[in-house]
Order: C-alpha cells, then sequence, then structure tokens
C-alpha cells in the first residue's frame, strides 16, 4: 500500500489528506474517516446478493496500515460505521477492534448507524450526533453552514469528474474543501462516487493508489 | 385426412366464417389439419393474415371435434411478446367464442392485470390466458402451480420473431420446458413473421425430439411501396443528431391526403420533439394528433390504441411502441422519420398500413441527415433482392438460467439432477456442461466462490426431500421483483403537484435538471418541482425554452445485411444510376467528400486524420453497423497504444468511427497496413476487449437478471435503498475476488458473439487486406466525418499510467464538473 499525503492547514491545525481515504489529525493523534459501512456485505449476502467478505477485510486492513503508519491513538468516525442491522461482519470488525490495546474510538452517528445502537453499547463505542473540537465540528451530513465552527463530515461520497483535451473524462474519489468545511471521501472501497453535489467554491484533493491531486 | 374435412368442428367454424363473408387462407387451414392430426409447428405468415386465427381456431375446432379430450380449465396458453397486444386479441378471441356458442372465456394476465383479477384466475383459470414471457415465470414462482397447467394443450408463440434474438427468448424457451414438464403431451405453435434463419427459428423453439414437427407458410405478400422525401435543396438537411425540422412542410400534407397516417421515430426523444413540430406548425392538428411510445402512461396509451382503431386520430408520432398489435384498420399511410436501421424492421413498420390482405402499405421515408438517403436507396435494394436479416438466438445465458432456478425454488422446487436433464434440452443450454450446472446451483445456494461458502447466504436450500427451495419470505418478494430480462434504465414516475400521472422518465436524465427547469414528456411542456421517492413532482410551465429527454436505450445499430448494400451504394454514389433518385439528389454533397478527402470505391479502404482545437482526429469508414464498429475502434486503439502509450475518446456511428486524443496519433502511411493487418487478429481483439469497457458494460443487464443488483420500484418508498449499488463496482468486486464467475465469464462472452460477430469482422479485415488503402489529412471535417463529431456517445481508452494522465490534463486547461 502505498501512502501518498498532502498537507493542508486550516485555522493554525495542521490535517494530512491521503490518497487511502483518511485524515490524519496531528494535534490530537487521530485518524478522521467516514462511512465505513461495517456489515454491508453480509447485509446483502442475508438478502441473497453474494459479495465476499474480502471487501470488508481489505477496507480493515488498509485501516490497520494507516493507523500503523502514523502511530494513531485514535479514529474519529463521522458517521455510517455500520451499514445496515448487526451481522457476522460485525462480529469481524469487534474481533479487529479489539485486536488493539488502546484504540479509542468516537463515532459521529450517521443516517446508517441507528440500527445498530445496542451493538453500539455492547462495543463501548461513544457516540454522538455531533462533536465540537474548536476549531472544527464533526458532523455526518453537513447541512447547517450558519455554525461558527469548520465543519467536517462525510454522507455524500464526493468524487470529482475532471475534463480534459480530446473530450477526455475522469470520474475519481476526492476530499472536498472550503473556506467553512472539508467533505471526506467514503473510507469503504465498497461504495459508489457522487459527482453531482459539490459545494460552492471547493477545492478538490482528488486521488489515485499513488497520489493526490489538487484541483481548484 | 378425409376425416378433418369432413368433421363437425370444421363445418362449425366454416359456417361461422361464411356469414361474416369470410373464406380461411389455405395456410389457416393446413394449420387447423396438421393441428388436429397431432403436430406441434411453426407459422409464418406477415400480420394482418389472420395468423391469430390459424393455430386459435386450430384448438377450438379440435375442441368441437373431441369435447371429452379437453377438461375444465386452462386449454390455451398464449404468449406474446407485447403487453398491448393481449388486450385485443383477447377481445377477438372472445368475439369468435361467443359467435360460434362456445362456453369459454379468453382473459389477459400481464403485468397490468389487477390484483383481483389475478386472485380471481389463480382460482380459476380461464380457457384461454394471454401473457408474456415475463408472467409465465412469475406464475411459476408461485405455491403449486402445476395444477394450472396440467390439462393444458397447446401453447402459442405469437411473433416469435420478436423474442427469438434476446434473453426474452431464453426465458421463453425455459418456459415451454416447465409447461412440457407439468402437460407432457403439450403441443408447442409458434407464429413469426419472415425472417433470415426461419429453419434456426424453428429448431429453437422445438427442439424435441418426441414432437411431431411442421412447418406452414403463408404465400401471400404484402404490395410495398417506399417514398423517399426529398428536402428542397441539400443544405437543409441537418446533420446526424439533429432532426430535419424544415421537413416538417412536407409532413403536413401527407398527413392532410390521408385517412390515418403512423409517423415512426426511433426514440423517444425525437417522439417528443417532432409532435411539437408538428403541433406548432398546423395548431388545428391539436386533439387530432397524438403521441405514444414506452413512457407514457398506460391509460393515455389505451386510449390512443382505442382512437387509431376507431379512425378518430388523425395522425400519431410514436416509437417501437407501435410496431407490433393488431390491425388498426384506418392507418393507410407510414410516415418513418430517420434511419430504421434492417430491413426486416422497416418492412414491419411499413406492414401497419393498408392491413387488409389486398391493400398496398404505403410508407413515406423523412431523412434526418444526407446519409440516410443511401440508407434508403439500400434498403429499396435489399427489400428487392428479398433479403431479410437473421435473428440470432442466444445461449448460455447464465444470468437467465440462476434466475429461473431460483423462481422455481420460490415456487414448488426443484431436484438438481432432473432439472438438469430438462434444462439440457433447451437449444439455449445444449452446452451446459455438469460443471456449469453445477456452479449455478452452488451460486444460488451458497453464493459464489466454489471454495468456500458465504455465511449468511441462504437464499436457496437443499432440503431434506431433495428439492432445492427458498424459504426466506424477503428472498421470494425481491426475487419476484426483479423476474424478467428486460433491463431498463432506472425510471422515475412523473405526477402532476395536483396529483395525475404522466409518464416514466429516466432518473439519469432527471438527475440534469433542476427544480424550475422545464422538459417535455408526453407532448407537455413541464416544469420540474421536486424530486420524492422515486416521484418526480411538475406542473406545467409556460416555458418558451424546454429540453427534450433523452432515453439512453434509444439507438438501433444497423444490421449486417443493410451495411452491406450501403457500401455497394455510396460508392455508386459518385455516378448514381437515372431512377436513383436519393442518390442523384445527394451527389453535390458526395462532391465535396471526393473533393475534400476521397470517396471510398469498392475496392478501397478510407481512413482520414484532422486536427483541430479538440485534439488528433482518426476516423476510419469500414461501414459495418455502430456494434461492429465498436469492437473494431477497440482493435484499432489498441493497436495504435502498442507503438505509443496514448488515451483516446472513441466515437461511432453505422458508417465508422472516429479516435479523438490530446496527443499526435502515430499513423501514416507507412504503418496504416500493419495496423489493418489481419494477423493476430482474434488475439488483438481478445486484448482490446479486455482493455476496454465492454464487458462492464454488458455486465449491467446480467447483473440485474441475475439479481445482482436490485433496481429500485419507481414510484414506491420501498426502494431498497440499503441494496443499493450499480453494476460496475459488483463488477469490479468479482474481476477481483472471483474472476472465474461464471457471470462474470458471460459478460466477455456476450461481447464476442452480439457484437463482434467474428465472421464479420474477419471477413471485414479480409476485406481491407484485398483492398487500397487511402489515407487523407483534411483540413476540416468532411462530409463523413462529421456526423462522427457530433456524436456525444463516447467511450474511453487507455494504456497510459494514470497518475502522468491527471498532470497532462492539470497542465492543459481542465474543467470540473
Amino acid at each position: 500500500m502505498n501512502i501518498a499525503e498532502e498537507h493542508i492547514s486550516i485555522s493554525g491545525e495542521e490535517l494530512t489528506l491521503t490518497n487511502q481515504r483518511a485524515i490524519f489529525w496531528k494535534r490530537e493523534n487521530a485518524l478522521i474517516l467516514s462511512d465505513l459501512h461495517v456489515g454491508k456485505t453480509a447485509h446483502f449476502r442475508r438478502h441473497g446478493i453474494p459479495m465476499p467478505h474480502d471487501i470488508l477485510e481489505k477496507d480493515l486492513h488498509r485501516l490497520e496500515a494507516l493507523i500503523q503508519y502514523f502511530r494513531a491513538d485514535q479514529l474519529i468516525v463521522v458517521g455510517d460505521l455500520f451499514h445496515a442491522e448487526v451481522n457476522s461482519d460485525m462480529d469481524k470488525f469487534k474481533t479487529w477492534l479489539n485486536s488493539f490495546d488502546s484504540l479509542k474510538l468516537l463515532l459521529i452517528k450517521g443516517n446508517h448507524d441507528e440500527r445498530s445502537r445496542h451493538f453500539l453499547e455492547d462495543l463501548n463505542i461513544e457516540s454522538v450526533f455531533q462533536w465540537v473540537n474548536a476549531p472544527f465540528v464533526f458532523v455526518h451530513d453537513s447541512v447547517d453552514d450558519t455554525s461558527d465552527f469548520f465543519s467536517i463530515s462525510g454522507h455524500t461520497h464526493p468524487g470529482v469528474l475532471i475534463k480534459g483535451k480530446g473530450r477526455q473524462k475522469l470520474k475519481l474519489p476526492c476530499y472536498q474543501v472550503t473556506q467553512k468545511q472539508l467533505i471526506l471521501p467514503a473510507f469503504s472501497l465498497f461504495t459508489g462516487l457522487n459527482t453531482h453535489d459539490s459545494p460552492k467554491d471547493a477545492v478538490h484533493y482528488a486521488f489515485t493508489n499513488s497520489s493526490i491531486f489538487k484541483f481548484e | 385426412m378425409s376425416q378433418f374435412r369432413d368433421s363437425e368442428g370444421l363445418r362449425i367454424i366454416n359456417n361461422w366464417m361464411a356469414e361474416n363473408g369470410y373464406a380461411p387462407f389455405p395456410f389457416q387451414l393446413q394449420t387447423w389439419q396438421r393441428y388436429a392430426n397431432g403436430y406441434s409447428g411453426m407459422v409464418v405468415a406477415p400480420t394482418g393474415f389472420g395468423k391469430t386465427f390459424s393455430v386459435f381456431l386450430a384448438v377450438v375446432i379440435d375442441y368441437l371435434n373431441h369435447p371429452e379430450r379437453y377438461p375444465k380449465g386452462l386449454k390455451l396458453l398464449w404468449i406474446s411478446p407485447l403487453r398491448s397486444l393481449a388486450k385485443d386479441l383477447a377481445k377477438a378471441m372472445n368475439e369468435a367464442i361467443d359467435a360460434i356458442g362456445l362456453d369459454w372465456t379468453a382473459e389477459v394476465r400481464n403485468g397490468d392485470t389487477p390484483t383481483a383479477a389475478r386472485r380471481r384466475q389463480e382460482r380459476n383459470m380461464p380457457d384461454i390466458l394471454l401473457t408474456t414471457p415475463e408472467t409465465m415465470h412469475l406464475l411459476f414462482s408461485q405455491k403449486k402451480n402445476s395444477r394450472w397447467f396440467k390439462n393444458l394443450k397447446c401453447v402459442a408463440i405469437d411473433e416469435w420473431h420478436e423474442l427469438i434474438g434476446n434473453k426474452r427468448g431464453v426465458l421463453t424457451e425455459l418456459a415451454i420446458s416447465q409447461l412440457r414438464h407439468y402437460a407432457p403431451k403439450l403441443k408447442i405453435w409458434g407464429i413469426t413473421a419472415t425472417i433470415g434463419n426461419l429453419e434456426e427459428a424453428k429448431s429453437v423453439l422445438l427442439p424435441y425430439s418426441d414432437l411431431k414437427i411442421t412447418e406452414i407458410k403463408a404465400k401471400q405478400k404484402k404490395k410495398l411501396d417506399i417514398i423517399s422525401v426529398l428536402p428542397d435543396e441539400i443544405e437543409v438537411l441537418p446533420w446526424a443528431g439533429h432532426l430535419g425540422a424544415k421537413m416538417v412542410d412536407k409532413i403536413l400534407p401527407i398527413i392532410a391526403s390521408n385517412t390515418t397516417t403512423l409517423i415512426f421515430t426511433n426514440t423517444r426523444g425525437q417522439a417528443e420533439l417532432w409532435y411539437q413540430l408538428l403541433l406548432n406548425a398546423q395548431p388545428d392538428l391539436a386533439g387530432l394528433l397524438a403521441i405514444h411510445h414506452g413512457s407514457i402512461d398506460k391509460k393515455l396509451r389505451n386510449w390512443i390504441e382505442d382512437n387509431i382503431a376507431s379512425g378518430y386520430l388523425k395522425a400519431v408520432v410514436c416509437t417501437s411502441s407501435l410496431d407490433l398489435g393488431v390491425d388498426f384498420k384506418p392507418v393507410d399511410c407510414v410516415i418513418q422519420i430517420g434511419s430504421v436501421k434492417g430491413i426486416a424492421r422497416f418492412m414491419q413498420r411499413a406492414g401497419r398500413s393498408g392491413h387488409s390482405p389486398f391493400e398496398r402499405s404505403k410508407i413515406y421515408f423523412i431523412p434526418t441527415h444526407s446519409l440516410e438517403l443511401v440508407e434508403v436507396s439500400a434498403l429499396k435494394e435489399a427489400i428487392k433482392d428479398k433479403q431479410m436479416e437473421s435473428r440470432d438466438p442466444m445461449v448460455l445465458t447464465f444470468d437467465v438460467l440462476v434466475q429461473f432456478m431460483v423462481t422455481l425454488a420460490v415456487g414448488e422446487g426443484f431436484k438438481s439432477e432432473e432439472l438438469f436433464q430438462r434444462i439440457q434440452q433447451i437449444h439455449a443450454f445444449n452446452y451446459l456442461t455438469k460443471e456449469d450446472w453445477l456452479w449455478c446451483i452452488h451460486f444460488i445456494t451458497k453464493g459464489g466462490k466454489t471454495l468456500n461458502s458465504y455465511e449468511e447466504f441462504h437464499k436457496v436450500i437443499l432440503e431434506e426431500d431433495g428439492n432445492y427451495r427458498v424459504k426466506s419470505r424477503r428472498i421470494s418478494m425481491l426475487h419476484r421483483m426483479n423476474i424478467g430480462a428486460i433491463v431498463s434504465e432506472v425510471n422515475v414516475m412523473v405526477k402532476y403537484m395536483s396529483g395525475g400521472y404522466i409518464g416514466m422518465i429516466e432518473e439519469f436524465f432527471i438527475s440534469k435538471l433542476k427544480p424550475g427547469d422545464s422538459f417535455i414528456l408526453a407532448g407537455r411542456v413541464l416544469e420540474l418541482v421536486q424530486i420524492k421517492d422515486m416521484t418526480v413532482l411538475v406542473r406545467r410551465s409556460k416555458a418558451k425554452k424546454a429540453v427534450s429527454p433523452s432515453w439512453l436505450g434509444g439507438r438501433l445499430p444497423l444490421t449486417s445485411h443493410l451495411s452491406h448494400y450501403l457500401r455497394l451504394k455510396l460508392s455508386d454514389a459518385l455516378q448514381p444510376g437515372r431512377l436513383e433518385k436519393e442518390l442523384r439528389f445527394l451527389n453535390p454533397l458526395v462532391s465535396r467528400q471526393e473533393e475534400h478527402s476521397h470517396i471510398p470505391k469498392q475496392d478501397e479502404f478510407l481512413v482520414e486524420l484532422i486536427e483541430t482545437k479538440d485534439g488528433h482526429h482518426l476516423f476510419m469508414y469500414p461501414f459495418e453497423g455502430r456494434l461492429v464498429h465498436e469492437v473494431f475502434s477497440a482493435l484499432m486503439a489498441y493497436r495504435i497504444s502498442k507503438i505509443k502509450p496514448i488515451t483516446f475518446t472513441i466515437a461511432m456511428n453505422d458508417y465508422g468511427f472516429e479516435l479523438l486524443s490530446d496527443q499526435p496519433i502515430p499513423v501514416d502511411q507507412e504503418n496504416i497496413r500493419a495496423l489493418l493487418s489481419k494477423e493476430n487478429l482474434m488475439d488483438d481483439v481478445v486484448a482490446s476487449i479486455n482493455a476496454s469497457e465492454m464487458a462492464s458494460r454488458k455486465f449491467r443487464d446480467i447483473a440485474v437478471i441475475a439479481g445482482l443488483v436490485v433496481q429500485s420500484q419507481p414510484g414506491t418508498r420501498k426502494n431498497n435503498k440499503s441494496l443499493q449499488s450499480s453494476s460496475g463496482l459488483i463488477f469490479r468486486v468479482l474481476e477481483d475476488y472471483e474472476p472465474d464467475n461464471l457471470l462474470l465469464k458471460q459478460a466477455y462472452t456476450e461481447v464476442f458473439n452480439q457484437q463482434l460477430e467474428e465472421a464479420r469482422l474477419q471477413q471485414s479485415f479480409e476485406r481491407i487486406s484485398k483492398s487500397k488503402i487511402i489515407v487523407k489529412h483534411a483540413r476540416s471535417f468532411t462530409p463523413l466525418s462529421f456526423p462522427l463529431k457530433v456524436d456525444s456517445l463516447r467511450g474511453t481508452m487507455s494504456n497510459e499510467n494514470l497518475d502522468k494522465r491527471i498532470q497532462r490534463i492539470k497542465e492543459q486547461a481542465f474543467k470540473i464538473d
């Protein structure tokens, strides 16, 4: 796995965007990510659509590699940690989470997380709808732009469509950053891309398996 | 035989016909007789000659002669491809039944049938049931469905030529096999129009060695007048993709001088546009002119069909939605706007006018761009030579097979070995191996990869009695929603704010509009208010400008037959024959092509290189039809990219294709022969298909049919959002984790079998190898290349490093969407 980094500074806070769909926040020694959708493949299987387990395992391997690379001791998940009902994928996640000695997980609840409330309690995961740690406010879906804080959110699975000469078109996952907010790409690879909704005047940090590209 | 001639049943029918002033056609009589003698078979007859009454009355006569052989319940099952056909057929059958004095009923069952009627049928089946292949499979998914079919005497497959070439044909083959399982003595009769491979069509429908099989052909021929309508001057003709709106003035007099005119367009978007154009040009047509296509509300469509039949409507703008169907007696004229892309389809549409056996059919052809005039000239030649296209049956469609297996498992269940034996008898699965079969069983019971099973995946379960069954209600429900082989774009319902349903529209189109924008549907200008629960709420709009929707599925490829004639005609076009008015008319345009570039003669192959501000263009004109050009262009892109890493966007039409790049294309007189060489042809084709997006596109339908992608239902709240995923995503997942998946392999096979037509491609390269290759550098777009330039449907192929590519786009001017 190749980790490409792009450093940005917001109100004096240093954030490291990576091409592996998570941000490292130096001050809190935390990884920020969104839309992991644990349980999605098992949810599909339960409804008669065969999807391999390996998809989740690959996502978790990638997260583990990021944790080790940055020596992070905290995960801030801005929503949709879980996809649907409690299922066997969740047990895999539980085992994975328990294999860390001291990894703190803070969940900002998203629309998909409601159905796994008991499981969250069982796992001892702290969960809130919104979390303020100045200068940031962490939410799942940013709607309110009157807030005094810079919002960090997910939910939309942002992507960007780039058009070049010779009618070339490329669709890439990205981070969207404005003066007021940052939207994270979906962490799970088993998700689609949404290239329709982009906040006004957003800078797009698009990435590939090896690099990050800034489009403004 | 004389026994049948003297039979009571035949006498009753003959009398009934005579009372109405008819006598049976020879082919009808022949069908009745063969049926009475225990035959199954295929009737070949054009529409309008009473083909329905051949098979339907055969069963009636046999019943009249031997009522004791027909227990209560379903006797004749009538499967036709179109819902709209069934309603009128049932009406005609019931009228005949009443007049003859039978106590039978004929009823329709399809997606439009109300629940109450369906429940009643399930308690008490009618004597004749008219239905579709999809509804048959839905019936098989019901508990204890075999009881309905055990006394069935005959299954008739109407319009078999419309089914055989696609997956609905495979659904039909499977349905027949299942019916034979329930009623082993069942007779099977197909009814078809003339196609190029009648013999094959018969053996696909009737592969069973225990049947007595016959073929009956109607001798009657339809007289046909083809009239092409030319604009006043050639400059008037706009380019491909744009409509010849100025031709409106030519259409109005044709409408005025006929009783009822059907105006066929090739896409729903074009139908909407022409409807507006005609109304604007002659406002007093309002109320007498209607628009009919598949996205318009069913009730409105029924109203339109009734009012064509009654002669109230003067003209109807329509799409293939009116290709088939019962006779609209008043229709005496057909107008075809734009190329129809195939000989058989053109004949079919022409046949919608002058419907009774002894009338002439009359079709006017309105070109929408210049080259279509060459096409109509080619069409005339092909019809003169009596050349009809073949409809090739599909084979080894694993998506349809696994769907069928789950359907049976939801219904009465199946035993593996026994079903395998039956499936192997079907034409589509003659070559199904035991190994493939076991993979399918594994796929529906364990999920996938043969080595490990998926936890929680219990779609189909092997029960102790040896039957495979579905136990979960939710899975049964999801499966029933998904039965069928027609995969449409995701559609959303369009409704007025105040209530009132207008029609359906593709989500892809609506997603590009914002609230307040106006668009056209069903001939009305509508303003988008909001989108909610797969429903678009609109109000009437006064806007002058509105977008006309584009439906993605609208384009038909040119058939190989027609393209052959097209190539001949184009090389003729420099010296047109005296009687070929289309070619004479085109002469100025052809001369321009010759002047700025070249007109390829029969033994030549033209390559054009043009540089514009868009980039570097390469055009080639094999004239093999859109589908083959997709493969051909990918192959060229692949071979060129071996010279240097390069990215192409690719556009194609029926005449040729374009490779466009931001970098110079390394093609010249020196290397062109090697690029077009027939050496290593198939190896390079395989490599280029793997490198392109073709298989992934084919996988879209496969994923839906096999139940890997759950389609959301328009207008319902239950859109199964948590189960949404795209076929593209699943395609990538399978390529990564399960490359041996048969459904994935099927996607590649379909590219080969359906698009590539290996023989056709080989021939084409054979021809090119003997041709003189002409490379021309043109300074601007030529008459042949321009239609390709404006085409917006494009694919991409690249063998460049992605990072380098992005970097270069960044350095050039780029745009973000």
